[in-house]
């Protein structure tokens, strides 16, 4: 029972702190886009696929999270 | 009556401007000397300004950033040598390592935009220090090239003398008493076309050519 105890404690961690990394990546997001609106110089649409690639995995690692643990 | 003086000031406009001797022009996006660049916008550019240099960090300033992200991509392959997520439940295991490489993406992602989109550009009129010190602080520092009081280029170690790259130290008359550049490639010659542009931009004000 405690130990079942524990790792539920464990999971609740691991999904706040990915969910706060989300909000993260999410900011990359913005950030990014400011960026590119400030400075073009021809790699914008691959900077800005990078980003959302990023967020995507995130969140896949998230609901990865949310399902096995 | 035939004019005894004809001033030439009408055909300087179509004179080769000095600062055009220089070479080093490149498409490539990632380059970090660009001279006369083709294909940059920038937020705080006039219409009718022409970017001159367009610079970044040395490539080689980058070292560190890619050494500390090969190592922590391989760090999750060393778990097998060296278990010390045993005492964690497989699945919890495998989240450790997925957040891991997360983290690892972030950092790198982080040190590449911080230096690609930290950049100095000298333009025909200005000079611009663009900084994004972190997620969501944007600074850019301008001063018209008019306003430079002294230009001071400094290499001050092994590396950067044979790398060639340094910064460039730009004291100006502006609201911003100081802009650096900092560890860009050929300081010399950023220097030596800075001068050039004060001299332009001085002989235009005594032409009464000024924008």
């Amino acid at each position: 029972m405690i130990g079942i105890s524990v790792l539920l404690i464990g999971k609740v961690f691991a999904l706040v702190a990915l969910g706060i990394y989300i909000v993260f990546a999410l900011v990359v997001v913005k950030q990014v886009g400011l960026m590119t609106k400030t400075i073009e110089v021809g790699l914008e649409v691959l900077i800005k696929l990078i980003a959302w690639a990023h967020l995507a995995f995130a969140v896949f690692v998230f609901l990865t999270a949310f399902v096995i643990l | 009556m035939p004019d005894v003086f004809v001033s030439e000031i009408k055909n300087i406009e179509n004179k080769p401007k000095k600062v055009e001797r220089h070479t080093f022009h490149s498409r490539n996006p990632l380059a970090s000397y660009c001279y006369f660049p083709d294909g940059i916008r920038f937020v705080a550019k006039d219409s009718k300004e022409r970017i001159v240099l367009f610079l970044r960090k040395h490539p080689i300033t980058n070292i560190g950033w890619i050494i500390i992200s090969l190592l922590m991509f391989s760090a999750p392959m060393a778990l097998d040598r060296f278990p010390i997520l045993s005492f964690l439940p497989d699945n919890f295991q495998f989240v450790a390592v997925l957040g891991w490489y997360l983290i690892t993406i972030a950092f790198t992602f982080e040190s590449f935009l911080n230096w690609f989109f930290s950049v100095y550009i000298i333009t025909d009129e200005r000079v611009f220090d663009v900084d994004f010190v972190n997620l969501i602080y944007r600074e850019i520092t301008e001063a018209n090239i008019d306003q430079i009081q002294d230009v001071t280029s400094r290499m001050g170690s092994v590396v950067r003398t044979i790398f060639n790259y340094g910064d460039i130290l730009i004291q100006t008359a502006s609201e911003v008493p100081r802009i650096e550049f900092e560890a860009v490639p050929h300081p010399d010659k950023v220097a030596k076309i800075l001068r050039e542009l004060r001299v332009e931009e001085e002989q235009e004000k005594i032409e009464g050519r000024v924008r």
